[in-house]
């Protein structure tokens, strides 16, 4: 019947404040929605399993401000996640040109294996649209990421950039998987084994900057 | 032992082996395993006692390396087991030896065989090229015969297998050897036998990451997940029938001498499954001591021959304990849907514990139900029936299936959702004489003897089988006839006719559709009896199942992520405005725990910096416990001193920060501090003081931050910007001493006031009194803090060393001093001047250069370290050459004033 192992991962949230994060993470944890506009001050998390390929994948998704004067915090967030969301409001021009400017620190802060995808958020907003279609296609593609559209307030394409962006990361460990995973029905555990392979230097400096 | 060192068991299911060495013509049960170390396998056979109680049972006898001449290949069975589910036959061969091995039908073996074929398979790549030298084995066949460590099943007729593996890191020798055998003897489950399943214990012998794999709290979403699901079975099973044919037959010892079709097929359509139970098997003292006996194949190929012929059945369990045997077959179809099948034996007999008596059992999952068979012989003799009762709850307590997950705890046969029950019960028919029983029976009024039946009286009396059903008995007791005749006992004991043989169940949705002795079968003292039974399974809807499933899960995660520690704060920003030096100022944060679970929580340090918070900001507490609902007010405390107000005052740094408030095992938040800093001359550099012609508050910021860059990089141009020769505020503060204070008492050494300080403060920051107010004393302090806060004392860093080098040197300190920068002279002069002036009124003021000179050493030539005895005696002594009066001083200053 169920499962044979867990994996556990976490996923990051990027983007201008007020380009729907919060939003999009409410709709896929909760199936909510709030019109009003509560500005994330701080790091939040929420959790969610999905079943991909028959693994019963448990992700950690890390919603982050938006406001400017966080983002030298929100940095030391990077480097834990295994996947990241880069986020724009499709009605605003400028989230869509600060991207650059998130895919930059991402480089620089987040691990090398990191997979990221682009959405563009309130697709639902057509009268007010400012980026087209074309223009986050084209982006996506210089970055070599994938692409999607969403809504959170129609709920559209939700799910889907949420489970790819898991695939992703999915495959991208999946040699570690397979070495853990193939030989004995077990759960593993990904920030486990990243801590194993001393991947992520928890012990010293920031010891306690992130939840783990 | 020497043989389980590092060996953990891949495999956890055991399974029974018989295995036929046609070398020696013998049939023997064994023990066989798969192991492993540095990439060569080789089979290892063990031979055990029957009967066995105690760990000494285990011998091993074989070892078979898996080289390039090993074989295994699958046999044919013979025709009459040619079924899905028959046991697997393999022929192994290595070297000149050859051996057939049976393995009991399922996946467990299929596994087995698979490993074995791959360790194989591996050797075969590699050969020639590389050859396996099985070095590793020589131990072991030192101690074969002598190696003792497996202890088998008491009383199964089967034999175990398991599938066994070297941790793959393990380097082989010098590893203690007492530690396995600990593992292995400690593992007994609370019941008398002792089970193979210790060695599956074991398994805690693995590796580091296995270890590390096992995350405690993924087992109890899981184990939650199958709760729920269970929960809500209802909403993705729908029942549908299947008809189950029980059959009992206590056998009398007897060989089978005939058909058993009118029993097994008497049914029209084929039945489903097929669960038949043997009593009496085999009543040899071979089969009682040993467990063993020829009359098993012979009485199961009876059985397949005469199942019913319009279906095709699998064969699917033996299980034996002595003379009682159980057998399973299922149609072909639908033996894909059992899964989850344990066997388990008790006896009952001599000493509570002999298989004469008791009871065998086989527990399986069809579909989505859990069925338990249970196949029993209880105590005989008419009077016995408590202790029937007795064995019936022994059996029940007694019989414990393990589960999957070795962390769950056994189950147990009431634990089923169908328990079918039959065997040889033995309960008689009470308080009759036997005329009075045949007469009854001749009439067909077996209502009557109904009443007089032990089982019936038990159960009425809830004593027994409770909750279990059986159906009306409309035929002949079947108990106790003339072997090969329909006669009732004609020997001496002419025993009562009785109703020994009995079918019951317990369940939901079970309908029974015929209860029938068969009295055509003569083989035996009893008559086989049969039961067909209609029984409502489970099965999944997988459509309903994972919407089930799926609405669970989401439901735990919210569940989870409700629980995730969360706190609202009153604020998170924070302003403090006009921010002056050495002046405190608050402001609280309230933390409420808004989640539904208690929470840590602590201010956290950010990436690159030392410490959770600027140094002129501290949050009291800093972290603290908050249960669920409850509040905490947290101090945000700002404070600037000497050593945070020099970048402040020269506008290199802002008041600004933020915080990051950690919940342990949750969420983060940011709490942003700003404030506005009135810069100060106490922190500023006496360079950038000389440049400032106006109260530093009067600047425009711009101007001051520019000064204060100019001011370091000293490339004043001294035409445009002129510097003062000694900073204003300076001037202000000994000016006033100088005018008020010569003669004033203890000066310098009693304190001032600190509102007086603020106010002498504000004043040389923004000019708005000509003259500075409070005491002489506060003045005199506020001078002191002047010193105190300057980013760079009077006698710079640099020269610190060079000044206590030549401490003892009246001539060479001056020397110094002409060096020092322009302002810095200055000031250094006038200082030492004025304190000169002070001393010549030591009358009054009752100074002298003792007191004095250490209050300004310090101040003047200070530190960049911590310093130790003599550096503070040299730092005295250095000033000390400049309070001492020159006669030049003294003409000039003891002129009486004009
Ligand atoms: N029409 C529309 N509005 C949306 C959508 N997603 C979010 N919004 C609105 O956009 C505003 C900002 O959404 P948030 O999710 O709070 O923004 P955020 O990215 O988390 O912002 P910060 O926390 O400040 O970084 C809210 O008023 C939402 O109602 C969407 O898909 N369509
Ligand atoms: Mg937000």
């Amino acid at each position: 019947m169920a499962k044979q192992y867990d994996v556990l991962f976490r996923l990051l949230l990027l983007g201008d404040s007020g380009v729907g994060k919060t939003c999009l993470l409410c709709r896929f944890t909760d199936n909510e929605f709030h019109p009003s506009h509560i500005s994330t001050i701080g790091v939040d998390f929420k959790m969610k399993t999905l079943e991909i390929d028959g693994i019963k994948v448990r992700i950690q998704i890390w919603d982050t401000a938006g406001q400017e004067r966080y983002q030298t915090i929100t940095k030391q967030y990077y480097r834990r996640a295994q996947g990241i969301f880069l986020v724009y409001d499709i009605t605003s021009e400028r989230s869509f040109q600060h991207i650059m400017k998130w895919a930059s620190d991402v480089d620089e802060y987040a691990p090398e294996k990191v997979q990221k995808i682009l959405v563009g958020n309130k697709s639902d907003e057509e009268q007010k649209r400012q980026v087209a279609t074309e223009q986050g296609d084209k982006l996506a593609k210089a970055y070599g990421m994938d692409f999607f559209e969403t809504s959170a307030f129609t709920n559209h394409n939700i799910t889907e950039s949420f489970t790819r962006l898991a695939e992703l990361v999915l495959q991208a460990n999946k040699k570690d998987l397979d070495l853990l995973g193939g030989s004995m029905n077990e759960e593993l555990n990904l920030a486990v084994l990243e801590e194993q392979e001393g991947l992520c230097n928890g012990s010293d400096d920031t010891r306690k900057s992130c939840w783990c | 032992m020497v043989l389980y060192e590092h060996v953990y068991i891949l495999s956890s299911r055991a399974h029974a082996v018989e295995c036929v060495s046609l070398l020696k013509g013998v049939r023997e049960s064994k023990l066989i395993g798969l192991v492993q170390q540095n990439n060569e396998h080789a089979l290892f056979l063990y031979s055990h006692r029957r009967m066995a109680i105690t760990g000494d049972d285990v011998t091993l006898d074989e070892i078979i390396p898996i080289s390039y001449d090993f074989s295994v290949v699958e046999v044919s069975s013979p025709d009459e087991l040619a079924v899905v589910g028959a046991d697997t036959r393999v022929r192994v061969t290595f070297l000149d030896e050859e051996l057939e091995l049976k393995l009991p039908f399922g996946s467990q073996s299929r596994l087995f065989l698979g490993e074995v074929n791959r360790a194989w398979s591996d050797v075969c790549e590699q050969h020639p090229k590389q050859e396996p030298k099985f070095d590793w084995l020589g131990k072991y066949r030192k101690v074969s015969r002598g190696a003792r460590s497996l202890r088998k099943a008491t009383g199964a007729s089967n034999i175990k297998m398991s599938q066994m593996k070297k941790s793959g890191k393990a380097d082989g020798g010098g590893q203690k050897k007492e530690d396995e055998r600990t593992v292995c003897e400690s593992q007994e489950r609370g019941k008398g036998e002792v089970r193979d399943d210790l060695i599956r214990n074991s398994q805690h012998i693995s590796s580091n990451k296995d270890q590390m794999l096992r995350m405690p709290q993924f087992g109890l979403r899981d184990n939650l997940i199958k709760c729920e699901l269970l929960k809500n079975e209802d909403a993705y099973t729908y029942i549908q029938n299947y008809s189950f044919f029980l059959g009992t037959y206590n056998v009398n010892g007897q060989n089978p001498k005939e058909s058993l079709s009118p029993w097994l097929a008497s049914a029209a359509s084929p039945p489903d499954f097929y669960l038949v139970g043997f009593q009496e098997l085999d009543l040899s003292k071979e089969a009682f001591l040993f467990n063993d006996t020829p009359k098993e194949p012979e009485w199961m190929l009876a059985v397949y021959k005469s199942l019913h012929p319009d279906a095709k059945y699998a064969f699917v369990k033996l299980v034996r304990l002595v003379g009682i045997m159980l057998l399973f077959y299922v149609k072909k179809e639908h033996a894909a849907h059992i899964s989850e099948m344990e066997v388990e034996t008790v006896g009952t007999g001599v000493m509570g514990r002999m298989g004469n008596k008791g009871a065998v059992a086989i527990r399986f999952q069809f579909h989505n139900s859990d069925i338990c068979v249970v196949n029993c012989h209880l105590a005989a003799h008419t009077e016995e029936f408590e202790r029937r009762n007795q064995d019936f709850k022994d059996i029940c307590r007694r019989i414990q299936f393990r589960q999957e997950d070795p962390t769950l705890p056994p189950l147990t046969i009431m634990k089923h959702n169908v328990v079918l029950w039959l065997g040889d019960l033995n309960y008689r028919l009470s308080d009759l004489e036997v005329d009075h029983v045949k007469e009854l029976i001749s009439k067909k009024d077996f209502e009557t003897l109904c009443n007089h039946d032990q089982l019936k009286r038990q159960m009425d009396e809830e004593v027994v089988f409770v909750g279990f059903t059986e159906g009306e008995i409309d035929f002949q007791p079947t108990y106790k006839y003339d072997t090969g005749s329909d006669q009732w006992d004609t020997s001496e004991k002419c025993r009562v006719p009785a109703w020994c043989d009995r079918i019951l169940w317990r369940g939901k949705d079970i309908k029974q559709l015929n209860y029938q002795s068969h009295m055509t079968l003569k083989t035996s003292d009893h008559k086989p009896v049969s039961s067909l039974l209609e029984i409502g399974i489970k099965l999944v809807n997988d459509e309903s199942y994972k919407r089930t499933f799926e609405e669970i899960v989401r439901r735990i995660d919210r569940l989870e992520n409700d629980c995730i520690p969360s706190v609202s704060l009153s604020r998170s920003e924070f302003h403090f405005e006009r921010v002056k030096f050495m002046q405190h100022q608050a402001q609280t944060v309230s933390v409420h725990n808004d989640g539904q679970v208690p929470c840590q929580f602590e201010f956290i340090q950010k990436l690159d910096e030392p410490f959770y918070c600027k140094p002129w900001l501290t949050a009291n507490p800093c972290k603290g416990f908050l249960a669920q609902g409850g509040s905490v007010d947290i101090d945000l405390e700002v404070f600037v001193n000497r050593s945070t107000a020099p970048e402040l005052n020269s506008g290199q740094q802002q008041l600004e920060d933020i915080l990051v408030l950690h919940l342990e095992r949750g969420k983060d938040y940011f709490i942003s501090i700003t404030g506005s800093y009135l810069p100060s001359c106490f922190g500023s550099s006496l360079a950038t003081l000389c440049l400032l012609r106006e109260p530093i508050q009067e600047m425009p910021l711009d101007t001051v931050r520019e000064l204060s860059m100019k001011s370091k990089s000293q490339t004043s141009d001294p035409e445009t910007d002129k510097p003062q020769e000694i900073p204003k505020e300076l001037w202000m503060m000994v000016d006033h001493l100088f005018r008020y204070a010569k003669k004033q008492e203890d000066l310098f050494q009693q304190p001032g006031l600190r509102s007086e300080f603020e106010e002498i403060r504000d004043c040389l920051d923004t000019g708005s009194l000509d003259t500075l107010p409070g005491s002489n004393h506060s003045v005199a302090e506020a001078l002191l803090l002047f010193l105190d806060a300057l980013p760079e004392p009077v006698l710079p860093f640099s020269f610190y060393r060079q000044c206590l080098d030549i401490s003892a040197d009246s001539s060479q300190c001056r020397q110094i001093i002409s060096v020092l920068p322009q302002c810095h002279r200055n000031v250094f002069n006038y200082l030492t001047a004025f304190l000169q002036e002070l001393l010549k009124h030591a009358a009054h003021n009752r100074l002298d250069a003792s007191v004095l000179g250490p209050i300004f050493a310090v101040l003047l030539l200070r530190s960049p370290t911590k310093q130790d005895l003599t550096e503070k005696r040299k730092v005295k002594e250095f000033l000390q050459h400049f309070l001492v009066l020159t006669p030049s001083d003294r003409d000039i200053h003891d002129k009486p004033p004009q």
